[in-house]
């Protein structure tokens, strides 16, 4: 059996409830190993799953890199990183020791076919040693340059299929291309290589608990869905803001840009899990086919309606949380004329029966007064004012606030009496999943890598879902690069990006959430 | 929290009432207070010690189900008689800035022949609409008259095998409870039995079954004929239940069914005799299992199961083997099958604390198939038999 996606096994013992399902010994190669995303969120993830008892036996990683390491430096070097920045606190000396056993150090460079050569033979002794049955996840943890050489060559030494029965997956890091062409040629060049079934675009967003229990929250509680629509929501705002700067990582971001660094990715998703019909159920290709209508039926935008729908904004010196913050021309590896946007606002109408004419205001930033991502409902308001002692914009609509981070949870912005007065004031009703189920969530990264070694990619986004977010966004792009120059930075870090975006939202009689 | 000075279900629901807004308003710093219900949970306590240790798991649960806990503690051989309560809010600490949560906790202490009248004073405190929990812990949950009485509108009975004083004994009402609880006619509930015993083996089920996670050890899986099951005595007293239950779990999994003479007591070692279903034909096709429960002794370790070990003994030597490591909370895992590389590994098990095992309980909302499962294997098992065990102490 070559097969590619292998049959689930029948373990007797695992009928009935409560026993997670753990996935198959397997190796999980990444290339870039020596990287921050590596030491930061990657092995940190798998050592807790290691711990937690959601990995079994024999489980091995190996990494890619150039750096002149061995296994023992780079044991050391992930040992230090786990310690940094494991959620669960320094590992426990015997634990690591027994997981260490399994991790090993592949050194080469991503264009060097000799390199690959050896890296095959080099998993077919770990598969002998650790009894890994052939079971593979290729992460690519790299600048995104690399990944169509990776997976070329990858390609042509075999290593899209496994040996002996087993799986092989590969796992692709944000950002999946730059443009509609761009996303376009990366996903021919992958799946030139391998089957789509194979394929994990990850978007750490959707391994939030939070965002995952938006599709709970909605399809399981009956009284949500009747008023999710035209005729009770009067708009939806998304926010995701940063109270961080572009850090070290100016080149990158310079080219980039706010659009493609969290709109086409992030707030995407978001977007479509808000607005989406429910799916037939939930399994992979069932809740994508529904996100990807949303995206098809979003009204595309035309070159003329860039500037009309979209603000753009970049921070200047400013200071954040008491802190003084350069500009962001000022920072390491960005131009000092740059025109890169670190703010973006937009304004997106999905146009299907349930939402038609409801706009969904968008928006993301960097260098803003804090960190924070919420997707927010208003409703309409109530239709007649019953109550004349106060006048009727005093009367705040309901507002359904699903706070993604920091603080996750849920409230509810409803009108009362003030008691013994006549006035009505807004109250909240809230439900914070970290007090109300006093567990800590796993890391997106955990569930995300455990997802896909179960072979599960609900929550990772398909061939057709990047690019149709692609095909919505890119003449953005193409919009603004044709358009005039923007008379930059136009807010100062720590402020709620620029004054434009007030306006924007302003002409159609509504206002930004303050956060 | 006072005692109040008469009891009935008004004054006690007014002294709750009084408590959430006394708590309402001594919290400062503007941090709303939530009081949130998600159950009822009625628990016995047969004495002030046991009482104590109730409430602080009802304290520790307010995290993951924030309740209306009614603590009865019943003294029926107290003098003098009488009935007390008080009522006091379960609040989990909180950070700055996050709202603090609460449950509430109505404690009845009676004495003497009063003691009868508990269970029409809970009836009357439950908060509406919400699933009623009953926890007995204790040696002897199913004579207790608190169920009899209280049968009628429970959802769950919770109890702990490893408490029970007579573990056949015991182990054949478990099932007998759990296949039918004798709910009076009319009720339209059906009360599902939980065992905080058995909760407390997820673990070692969870590492047993990643073995056969893997394809080329799943076939053993159908192969093997011994296992063997260690656990650690709690104190004089042997109590095998835990072997019992995995033993009744493995035997409920994999077809294993009893022989006639199903059981062999030799000291303190149970020896549990089945058939397996054949695999394919011949005269080696129909094999025997046998299942060995001792007690194992490690000065000063945690009662508990200690190690189990699936073995292949005919043909293809296959060894799967579960154990703890230390008394830290660490498990060494090991797979040893011939053809293939042994595979060791060190995980991570510390033994869930009682607040723990009830949460992990209270979160099924249906019955768990594969505890009934397991529970009426174990229960065939000692059919005929006679307390195993219990009387070849120390
Ligand atoms: N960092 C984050 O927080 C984060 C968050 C979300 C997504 N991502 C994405 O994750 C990916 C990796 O990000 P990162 O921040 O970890 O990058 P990074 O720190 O720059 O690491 C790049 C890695 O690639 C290796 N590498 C580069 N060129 C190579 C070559 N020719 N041959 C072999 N190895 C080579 C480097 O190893 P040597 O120098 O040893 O060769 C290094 O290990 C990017 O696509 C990024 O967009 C990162």
């Amino acid at each position: 059996m070559n097969d590619v996606v292998a049959t689930p096994l029948e373990n007797p013992l695992r009928a009935g409830l409560r026993l997670w399902r753990t996935p198959e010994p397997c190796i999980v190669v990444i290339f870039g190993a020596s990287g921050d995303l590596t030491s930061r969120k990657l092995v940190p993830a798998l050592y807790n799953l290691a711990r937690e008892r959601r990995l079994p036996g024999g489980f091995s990683v190996v990494g890619f890199a150039r750096r002149e390491w061995d296994d023992s430096t780079f044991r050391q070097v992930l040992l230090e990183a786990v310690n940094a920045n494991s959620r669960a606190g320094p590992v426990e000396e015997a634990l690591w020791a027994s997981f260490a056993e399994g991790i090993f150090y592949h050194r080469a460079s991503f264009d060097d076919p000799a390199g690959y050569a050896r890296l095959a033979e080099r998993l077919a002794a770990i598969d002998a040693a650790r009894d890994t049955g052939g079971n593979r996840v290729f992460y690519l943890a790299t600048p995104p340059e690399a990944y169509a050489e990776i997976v070329a060559q990858l390609g042509a030494h075999g290593l899209n299929r496994s040996p002996g029965g087993g799986w092989t997956r590969i796992i692709i890091e944000k950002p999946f291309g730059r443009d509609l062409e761009s996303a376009r040629d990366l996903n021919r060049r992958v799946l030139a290589v391998f089957d789509e079934r194979q394929v994990y675009r990850i978007d750490h967003y959707l391994g939030k608990e939070t965002v995952q229990n938006l599709l709970v929250f909605r399809f399981a509680n009956g009284i949500f869905e009747p008023i999710w629509n035209r005729r009770y929501v009067d708009h939806a705002q998304i926010t995701v803001a940063e109270s961080l700067g572009v850090e070290d990582r100016g080149g990158y971001y310079d080219r980039a840009g706010a659009l493609r660094d969290m709109i086409q990715n992030h707030l995407t998703q978001l977007l479509t899990l808000t607005a989406m019909e429910p799916p037939v159920a939930y399994d992979a290709d069932a809740v994508r086919d529904e996100k990807v209508k949303v995206l098809r039926a979003i009204r595309p935008i035309a070159p003329e309606d860039v500037e009309r729908i979209t603000v753009r904004g970049q921070y200047g010196p400013g200071s954040v949380s008491g802190r003084p913050v350069r500009g962001y021309r000022e920072e390491r590896g960005v131009a000092p004329d740059s025109q890169t946007e670190t703010y973006v606002a937009l304004k997106l109408f999905v146009e299907n029966w349930r939402w038609a004419g409801v706009p969904f205001y968008l928006r993301s930033g960097k260098a803003l007064p804090r960190r924070v991502s919420e997707i927010a409902i208003q409703f309409r308001g109530a239709p007649t004012l019953l109550f004349a002692d106060t006048p009727v914009n005093e009367i705040e609509p309901n507002v359904l606030a699903i706070r993604i981070q920091p603080d996750e949870g849920i409230t509810l912005k409803f009108s009362s009496k003030v008691p013994g007065q006549a006035q009505i004031r807004p109250v909240t009703m809230d439900f914070r999943y970290g007090t109300s189920f006093g567990v800590a969530s796993p890391e997106a990264y955990e569930r995300l890598l455990l997802d896909c070694m179960l072979g599960d990619s609900t929550l990772f986004t398909r061939r057709d879902e990047v690019e149709a977010s692609w095909a919505l966004l890119t003449p953005i792009l193409e919009g603004w690069a044709a358009g005039a120059p923007q008379d930059f930075p136009n807010y100062e870090a720590g402020a709620w990006g620029p004054a434009a975006a007030d306006a924007f939202i302003a002409r159609d009689g509504r206002a930004w959430r303050r956060l | 929290m006072n005692t109040l000075p008469f009891v009935d279900s008004a004054t006690i629901e007014g002294e709750l009432q009084r408590l959430w807004q006394e708590t309402a308003e001594t919290t400062t710093g503007g941090e709303a207070v939530t009081r949130a219900l998600t159950l009822n949970l009625i628990a016995r306590a047969t004495d002030l010690a046991m009482a104590e240790r109730i409430s602080a798991v009802a304290g520790e649960l307010v995290a993951s189900h924030p309740n209306r806990t009614l603590l009865a503690i019943c003294r029926p051989e107290e003098a003098p008689p009488r009935i007390e309560a008080w009522v006091q809010a379960n609040c989990l600490l909180s950070g700055p800035g996050v709202p603090q949560v609460c449950g509430e906790q109505i404690s009845i202490d009676a004495r003497g022949p009063v003691t009868a009248q508990i269970a029409s004073l809970i009836l009357a405190l439950l908060a509406p609409d919400l699933p009623v929990v009953l926890w007995l812990p204790g040696p002897a949950p199913f004579d207790d008259p608190l169920l009899t009485r209280l049968l009628g509108v429970i959802d769950r009975l919770i109890i702990d095998s490893r408490d029970l004083a007579d573990p056949a004994g015991d182990l054949r009402r478990m099932a007998a409870f759990d296949r039918d609880p004798g709910t009076p006619p009319g009720g339209a509930r059906r009360v599902t039995l939980s065992d905080l015993g058995w909760a407390a083996l997820t673990p070692w089920r969870e590492l047993t079954a990643q073995f056969f996670d893997t394809r080329p050890l799943l076939p053993h899986l159908r192969r093997l004929d011994q296992v063997e099951i260690g656990y650690v005595p709690a104190g004089e007293r042997l109590n095998p239940m835990p072997g019992l239950l995995i033993a009744g779990w493995l035997a409920a999994c994999l077809d294993w069914t009893p022989l006639e003479e199903a059981v062999s007591v030799e000291g303190a070692t149970l020896r549990l005799h089945l058939r397996r279903p054949a695999v394919g034909v011949g005269p080696r096709a129909i094999r025997l299992v046998t299942i060995i429960i001792a007690p194992v002794g490690a000065p000063g370790a945690a009662p508990g199961l200690a190690t189990l070990r699936l073995r292949a003994l005919d043909g293809v030597s296959a060894d799967f083997h579960v154990q703890r490591a230390d008394e830290q909370g660490h498990i060494l895992t090991s797979a040893e099958v011939a053809g293939h590389v042994p595979v060791r590994r060190l995980t991570r098990c510390v033994a869930p604390s009682l607040a723990e095992l009830l949460a992990a309980e209270l979160r099924l909302l249906s019955r768990d198939a594969m505890f009934s499962a397991a529970l009426q294997t174990a229960a065939r098992f000692t059919a005929g038999l006679e307390s195993p065990g219990t009387s070849t102490g120390a």
